[in-house]
């Protein structure tokens, strides 16, 4: 226990020397301006500012993503808010109970709610990585390449059931993705696959600049066409969170904080499903269930609240198991190997300290976060007004750097304009985008433990089945697969209903 | 668990609107075509056998085993069309317009990217490149048919400060301050 509170101590000397505040002060401004401004993701600002990472040491460099990460998904509610429109998809939930608290003229209460609501759910969150992690890592510690290519596999087929929309197109974005991570020469012969004579694509194709163009090029298309926007008001009362809004709704506070940590930790879902779900079950407890969609506090409360613990959530699976919680968590994992950080079980093993730095990171970017949310509510109010004329040219010189910049390859570029109208295609078709983002970052996972696990048996496939972690989880994906059919929902519930009332036949 | 509660949720927008089963039909013919190209073309990459004595290492096994699921899925996306009335006539006319949202605005913007990033960028000096491709799209998406030239003269200004601005800054913050190379 001494032994780790020193530790934790070390990493916050650590992360908070030198240059180090100015870094997490400029990037959460950043941060909670990309979130807020329409047409700019967490994931995109995390995706773009790994660029200009590079020559960082790799602590500070992960700092300044976590930064952007948090103030991005607290920043998206600052639009939600003011404008009805959500700056991130994670903050869409937040319009339902904020605009009209605006429309209210209590945009500063709403504001300060969701000040209060984030820091919690981050605060909340942050506990459970540390808590959870070395549990969590520990157990990972005894899986085999039989368990690892099942999660890989669950975190698509669970990215693709439940990050909105339709599974079965889930399903195929995420099996597009991992075969597009098949794309050029693979671990064994080096042999290039699906190259076609170009010694580029021999290469592969960069998680980056597909990242950038899925998420950024597509963005500011989307954007371009959507209308322009309007803020409710510019009259804002005061911002300053009341104590007797937290403490009227700590169980709700609480309840959105587990909800939306246990979103996080589930593969590949995000912020967004966190917030409805935290919504949704506050909702159904609340005593005041008339108001919600009217301006109801604990609406507002819960759906921030839920969203903000999501973000370290979704670390937690990046650090046990090398899979990613959520979209912008993936760019981050990316941006941990560009920066020669191996993620995963080993990580405890390893770097553990690694592991004390990326909580105090977390800390320290939510005591930055409740610092902007007292005193950085007007002059974001000017910056929401930007025109998108002006702004969206910008973001597509970033999103052209950020493609370019890491392997200095302009095939790169090309890479990331071809993903961006792929992204936009997809959206169009209304294919969900993060199980395409986690099919490319587990493809690898997935091959290589699946040819390991075959090398290793011989070419048998039962361990995959009968070892009872790789079993469990293979039956919970086949699970989740038939549970996505509307049909099979309604045959489980019938037969249920019908056992249930064969085993209480008293009941009325 | 995921499921949106049922208030009064913002209207749904054109990209969230459901698919009519035709298209989902359709789509699923491509991936159809794909899924099949992936497993033809896994097919014909050597298995280097004679090397390790197995076959589980095989280049082509893993991206086979995708298509084969992409082609499975493409199959059940079909059915499911159909099963929705994808060969039923479907409702005459043509789809209402939602108001402020503009495909030509899309197209535009689109053609613009398109020409900055494959055919100005690593073609010229980038701070060039930047600016006329900032200056360009700022100048098209703000320009007003009808306005007198005197009213034009000063967005034009703002345009040109605007690239100009965002070329310089982009040099000095990424090049000078974070030492990152630009195309």
């Amino acid at each position: 226990m001494l032994e780790s509170l020193g530790q934790f101590g070390g990493a916050f000397a650590t992360l908070l020397s030198g240059t180090a505040v100015l870094n997490v002060f400029w990037a959460m401004l950043l941060g909670i301006v990309i979130g807020a401004l329409p047409g700019l993701t967490a994931t995109m600002g995390v995706a773009l500012m790994t660029t200009l990472t590079f020559t960082m040491t790799h602590n500070q460099a992960i700092m300044v993503l976590i930064c952007i990460y948090v103030g991005a998904i607290y920043g998206g509610s600052r639009s939600a808010i003011l404008l009805n429109i959500p700056g991130t998809p994670a903050s869409a939930c937040s319009t339902l109970d904020g605009y009209p608290l605006a429309r209210q003229g209590l945009a500063g209460r709403a504001m300060g709610i969701s000040t209060s609501g984030s820091w919690l759910g981050t605060l909340f969150g942050t506990l459970c990585v540390a808590t959870l992690t070395p549990i969590l890592g520990e157990v990972a510690l005894k899986f085999q390449s039989y368990e690892f290519f099942w999660i890989a596999v669950f975190g698509i087929v669970i990215a693709g059931t439940l990050s909105g929309g339709d599974a079965l197109k889930g399903y195929i974005a995420g099996f597009l993705g991992l075969w597009i991570g098949t794309i050029g020469q693979e671990q064994y012969y080096n042999y290039p696959r699906f190259a076609f004579g170009s010694t580029d694509l021999s290469g592969g194709i960069g998680l980056l600049p597909a990242l950038v163009g899925c998420f950024g090029m597509s963005e500011v298309l989307l954007a371009m066409r959507a209308p322009a926007a309007k803020a409710v008001s510019s009259a804002i009362d005061s911002v300053i969170p009341r104590i007797r809004d937290v403490l009227q709704y700590w169980r709700t506070i609480l309840r959105s904080g587990a909800i939306g940590t246990f979103i996080g930790i589930l593969p590949g879902i995000g912020e967004d499903v966190a917030a409805w779900s935290s919504y949704a079950a506050a909702r159904r407890a609340s005593k005041e269930r008339e108001k919600f969609g009217k301006g109801s506090v604990e609406g507002l409360m819960s759906a921030e609240t839920g969203e903000s613990a999501c973000v370290p959530g979704a670390i937690i699976p990046v650090l046990t198991l090398a899979i990613p919680g959520s979209a912008p968590a993936a760019v981050l994992m990316a941006a941990m190997f560009i920066h020669d950080i191996n993620p995963g079980p080993m990580l405890m093993v390893n770097t553990p300290e690694f592991f004390y730095q990326i909580v105090a990171m977390l800390v320290i970017a939510d005591m930055a976060k409740l610092f902007y949310g007292f005193f950085l509510v007007r002059p974001l109010l000017k910056i929401l007004l930007v025109p998108r004329e002006r702004l969206m040219p910008i973001v597509f010189v970033l999103c052209v750097i950020g493609a370019y910049a890491i392997t200095s390859r302009v095939f790169d570029i090309y890479v990331m304009v071809f993903f961006g109208f792929v992204g936009l295609a997809l959206r169009e078709l209304k294919f969900p985008m993060p199980p395409l983002i986690l099919g490319l970052v587990l493809g690898e996972l997935l091959e290589n433990n699946l040819t390991r696990g075959l090398v290793l048996s011989d070419g048998s496939i039962a361990p995959f089945f009968t070892r009872p972690v790789s079993g469990a989880l293979a039956f919970i994906t086949a699970a989740t697969i038939v549970w996505s059919i509307p049909g099979a929902q309604e045959w489980v519930r019938g037969t249920l209903r019908r056992a249930l009332g064969r085993a209480s036949p008293s009941a009325p | 668990m995921a499921k949106k509660p049922a208030t009064s949720a913002p209207a749904l927008l054109p990209h969230e609107e459901p698919l009519p089963p035709r298209v989902d039909l359709y789509v699923a013919a491509a991936f159809l075509a794909l899924g099949i190209a992936i497993i033809a073309l896994a097919a014909q990459m050597p298995t280097f056998y004679e090397r390790l004595q197995q076959i589980y290492t095989a280049p082509g096994l893993v991206p086979a085993l995708h298509g084969a699921i992409i082609a499975l899925l493409a199959v059940w996306l079909a059915l499911r069309a159909v099963a929705r009335g994808a060969f039923k006539p479907g409702p005459g006319g043509t789809k209402e317009r939602r108001e402020g949202y503009s495909n030509v605005r899309l197209g535009v913007a689109a053609l613009l990217c398109l020409v900055y990033a494959g055919g100005m960028v690593s073609r010229m000096p980038f701070w060039l490149a930047t600016t006329l491709f900032v200056f360009a799209f700022i100048v098209l998406f703000e320009w007003r048919e009808r306005a007198p030239w005197a009213e034009r003269a000063k967005p034009l200004a703002a345009a040109a400060a605007v690239a100009a601005g965002t070329a310089v800054g982009v040099m000095l913050v990424f090049e000078r301050l974070f030492l990152v190379r630009l195309p």
